[in-house]
């Protein structure tokens, strides 16, 4: 176990270099002088003082290799930079705003794994049957609609019209814990709905493989009873490939993020870099979206080690 | 045309005709999507605005209608580009493998680490916002996706004998690409595609919605979204068109993806899931039970459920059981052995069932019919009374979970007890099915033993409750020889152990019938045609297919090996008359007509007409 972890660990911190590799790259791929370029807008020429003093501020007038070097060591001390705005460093704004996004995502995984297997399942054990229609239906629409469709609608019927819940914000835990977990319902359920939708979709799946199985028919050749077969002897080894679907859906989910947090008012990673982005402020961007992407790869390795628990055959592959 | 291909050509009919809406809008009588008529503001629906007028007063149906085209434009340029990119990595990176392969597939995987959102924000920040923008930054989303899967395809079809056979005719390789391979990944492509399409539209509608996207007063759903949320207290129908749109847009690209999956690989596993978890009715044997001292099959037949009717796959099956004897059914493969054995613990697959017959069981509660028990009636008996040895123990035990906790499972289920004293249980039971160290092993997995091991621990979970029946499915044949000795040798063992089981023995081997059994039938295509005791039967055959199977084994007197010639014949092929016949040797014009089971004397029987001619004379 203790070897896998570490390996797992290892791929991660390569995958971390490799994502930072590839943003440092994008700036400078694009063809044209990158200054330049984020001075832009429409068809106006920028006025070429701006673009000398950006150009030394964000240190594009040396190397690039000197650049490559200084920003990955920087990156190693998490430093982000500065904004281009107002000169304040980046990395406390996102350490601020981190552990609001995870909670988010985390708050939609789980609505989505305590809804997403049991319907999933049900869906199985009733193959062809109406409840199963109905479950793959609904898993269908919810699917097709875009979050921040699911969101608006929230806010409009349960904001506006019922008047059950502000249309959005945040407060912090310690100030008032009903009030966070009461704004926090909204945005973790539409983030959870198209997750759901998968995991739907993928236990039912994997729940109808399962009981196919020999070892199904050796639970019952025990003399089990349903449940107890269902539980132990089929879920739990349909779960498996659902975890593994879960880390590849972990990217929507995050994109998910971007757009319920702006929709819910979630002072989150994601509002700001909608905002960073508005404003074209490059460093904050790039903070942003790394450190979104280190929170994927971290994800992504927490499911692998979920997984070789959930199957102990894992541990001995590769 | 299948009904897959059907219900494609309908889905692709009605997007066509979607499609043609937003294609057609310059021709269209559609009022103008710019343009302000503050009057007309947040109107409802009229005659003349179908869907009523947006916050500048503007037509919300030609808005609609026009948005259409951006969301299309982007989406369906974006994926059109990377699906030409990603494929042309994709074949290259797959037909020549190497440093091409890293360049072309391998550096096109880092994209996938990063969330698609996040990148495509990326190169906003970087180009500023706009269609062309939007266009740039999904195709780079979207290649890596292409890539691989036409990288799987081409590693796949470049394998094949008839590319190998081009290349060594000397054809150049990119018209081996061009002609052989590219034509063989359309399939995956399309899924692709229209995958690609509809995360596209998705993207851009959610990039548009954010204000990164199209840049206004052009119409498109994710922008017109956007303005009526902010005005969703004066007009909540704003917010219903365009969303509508888009939705209903989205899944109609992912039913034409779903559509197109089943045209492309059409599943064989039948639906309908499995049948046991299902209410089940309550049945009657309709006649008294007899008395019986442990098992009486009577006319027991099994048959497969088909769209019209059934076929039968065992006939008549008859046989008896008391206590302490050993029954073998030995057979080619598909003569119905392990069929019988799973009917007696309602086991059978899905499609199958027992059309006919009883199998009376005596309980500790009286008589039952094996045959006609729900899933909830054989709950008590199974695992407990009635137990059951499978031929491949590796796939039988659950590879999740350890065997000790699955050996206490069934323990616990029949007789319950606390934790610690079922692990006492098991550790003993471990020990008396001879694995070595049972303490450690019983925290092993599945996997962690080796073949013979994990057929002892099946062993062990069946008579771990002291059944009075014991099925064993040929349970020593995925064995290698050594263990198979060693296995018997356990089955005489626990039969000393416990001198009332009895035991219903599947096997194809004669040699492991001789040694473990008292009692034998014989049975050829779904048949039993011969039944005694084993010494009888070995020393005296009376049907010839007993005979041929004798002479065919190795351990056998015959002076040589002698094989059955022709085929068993199969279910839906049956002979009217003796099953036997067309591969039998002695076969007479009589032998035409369905042949009872004939009492021989001294408790055996044979299903040969002709036994008496035959053999008088050899007996």
């Amino acid at each position: 176990m203790l070897r896998y972890v570490a390996l797992r660990v290892l791929i991660a911190l390569v995958l971390v270099w490799l994502v930072s590799t590839l943003v440092f790259l994008v700036l400078h791929l694009v063809p044209g002088d990158p200054a330049e370029l984020l001075l832009s807008a429409g068809n106006t020429a920028p006025d070429p003082e701006a673009v000398a003093q950006l150009r030394s501020q964000m240190g594009l007038d040396r190397p690039v290799l000197a650049q490559y070097a200084s920003y990955i060591a920087d990156l190693t001390h998490l430093d982000f930079g500065v904004s281009l705005r107002d000169q304040n460093p980046i990395a406390p704004e996102l350490a601020l705003r981190l552990p609001r996004t995870l909670e988010l995502i985390l708050a939609a995984a789980l609505i989505a794994s305590l809804i997403g297997v049991p319907l999933g399942t049900i869906a199985a054990m009733r193959d062809g049957g109406w409840s199963e229609k109905l479950v793959s239906l609904l898993a269908s629409a919810a699917l097709s609609t875009p979050v921040f469709v699911v969101g608006t609608t929230l806010v409009l019927v349960f904001a506006q019209w019922l008047g059950w819940i502000s249309a959005g914000g945040y407060v912090p835990l310690a100030e008032d814990p009903a009030r966070h977990f009461a704004l926090l319902a909204m945005p973790a359920a539409t983030i959870a709905l198209p997750l759901t939708a998968v995991m739907i979709r993928m236990t039912r799946a994997s729940v109808l493989e399962v009981l196919e199985k020999d070892h199904v028919r050796t639970a019952r050749a025990k003399g089990l009873a349903r449940g107890p077969i269902i539980r132990r002897h089929v879920v739990r080894n349909a779960l498996v490939p659902v975890i593994t679907v879960l880390g590849l859906e972990m990217g929507t989910l995050i994109g998910g993020t971007v757009l319920v947090e702006y929709v819910f008012n979630w002072p989150g990673l994601s509002g700001y870099l909608v905002r960073a982005v508005e404003a074209r402020d490059y460093p904050e961007v790039v903070g942003i979206v790394l450190v979104i992407s280190f929170l994927f790869v971290l994800l992504n390795l927490l499911i692998d080690i979920t997984y070789a628990v959930l199957d102990p055959r894992v541990k001995l592959a590769k | 045309m299948t009904r897959a291909q059907r219900s494609l050509y309908i889905w692709l009919g009605l997007a066509a005709v979607l499609i043609a809406f937003p294609l057609l809008a310059p021709v269209l009588p559609l009022q103008p999507t710019i343009g302000m008529d503050i009057p007309h503001r947040f109107a409802g629906p009229s005659a003349a605005n179908w869907l009523g007028n947006d916050e500048y007063g503007r037509d919300v149906l030609s808005r609609i209608i026009w948005g259409a085209r951006a969301s299309l434009a982007v989406a369906f340029g974006s994926a059109f580009c990377a699906a030409v990119i990603g494929t042309v990595l994709g074949l290259l990176g797959g037909y020549f493998r190497g440093i091409t392969e890293v360049l072309a597939v391998r550096s096109t995987e880092i994209v996938i680490c990063l969330p698609p959102l996040l990148l495509a924000m990326l190169v906003i920040t970087i180009l500023g916002a706009g269609v062309l923008t939007l266009t740039v930054a999904l195709t780079i989303l979207f290649v890596p996706n292409y890539t691989r899967v036409v990288y799987a395809a081409t590693l796949q079809t470049g394998g094949l004998d008839f590319v190998k056979a081009q290349e060594a005719m000397g054809t150049h390789p990119l018209k081996i690409l061009a002609r052989t391979v590219l034509p063989n990944i359309v399939p995956p492509l399309l899924v692709q595609f229209s995958l690609t399409v509809a995360s596209g539209i998705l993207l851009e509608s959610g990039l548009s919605f954010l204000g990164l996207g199209v840049v206004p007063p052009a119409p498109s759903w994710g922008l017109m979204i956007r303005a009526a949320r902010a005005a969703m207290d004066q007009q909540p129908l704003l917010l219903l068109w365009p969303s509508l749109s888009l939705a209903g847009t989205v899944l109609l690209l992912n039913v034409i993806c779903d559509r197109l999956q089943d045209v492309l690989s059409p599943k064989t596993a039948a639906r309908g899931g499995a049948a046991w978890l299902r209410r089940q009715i309550k049945r009657t044997p309709g006649v008294p039970a007899p008395e019986v001292p442990l098992l009486k099959i009577e006319d027991l037949s099994v048959g497969v459920a088909l769209e019209h009717g059934s076929m039968g796959l065992t006939k008549g099956i008859s046989f008896e059981i008391k206590p302490g004897e050993t029954m073998a059914l030995v057979g080619e493969s598909g003569s119905g052995k392990t069929l019988t054995g799973l009917a007696m613990t309602g086991l059978l697959p899905n499609a199958l069932n027992v059309t006919d017959g009883h199998a009376w069981f005596r309980t500790d509660n009286g008589v039952v019919d094996l045959s006609a028990l729900t899933e909830d009636e054989f709950g008590p008996l199974r695992g407990n009374e009635i137990s059951m040895v499978f031929q491949d123990a590796s796939a039988a035990l659950n590879p999740v979970h350890r065997i000790g906790d699955q050996l206490a499972e069934i323990i616990q289920r029949h007789r319950p007890m606390p934790k610690a004293q079922a692990e006492e249980e098991v550790v003993d039971l471990l020990r008396k099915v001879g694995i070595p160290d049972p303490e450690r092993r019983q925290r092993a997995y599945p996997f962690e033993l080796s073949g013979g091991q994990r057929q002892r621990a099946m062993i062990a979970m069946a008579v771990a409750n002291a059944p009075k029946l014991l099925i064993a499915d040929e349970p020593t044949t995925a064995l290698d020889p050594t263990i198979q000795a060693q296995i018997l040798r356990l089955f005489g063992k626990l039969k000393d152990d416990n001198p009332g089981m009895g035991v219903i023995f599947v096997t194809h081997n004669l040699a492991v019938v001789k040694e473990i059994a008292t009692h034998v039938s014989v049975m050829y295509a779904g048949q039993v045609v011969e039944q005694g005791t084993v010494a009888e039967v070995f020393a005296d055959p009376r049907h010839p297919y007993t005979k041929a199977l004798l002479a065919s084994v190795p351990e056998s007197d015959a002076e040589r090996l002698e094989s059955i010639p022709g085929t068993v014949p199969q279910p839906g092929a049956m002979p009217e008359g003796c099953r036997f016949a067309p591969r039998c040797a002695h076969a007479a014009a009589a032998c035409a007509a369905p042949q009872p089971l004939l009492d021989t004397g001294a408790g055996r029987t044979t299903r040969c007409l002709r036994w008496a001619d035959l053999w008088k004379d050899v007996a």
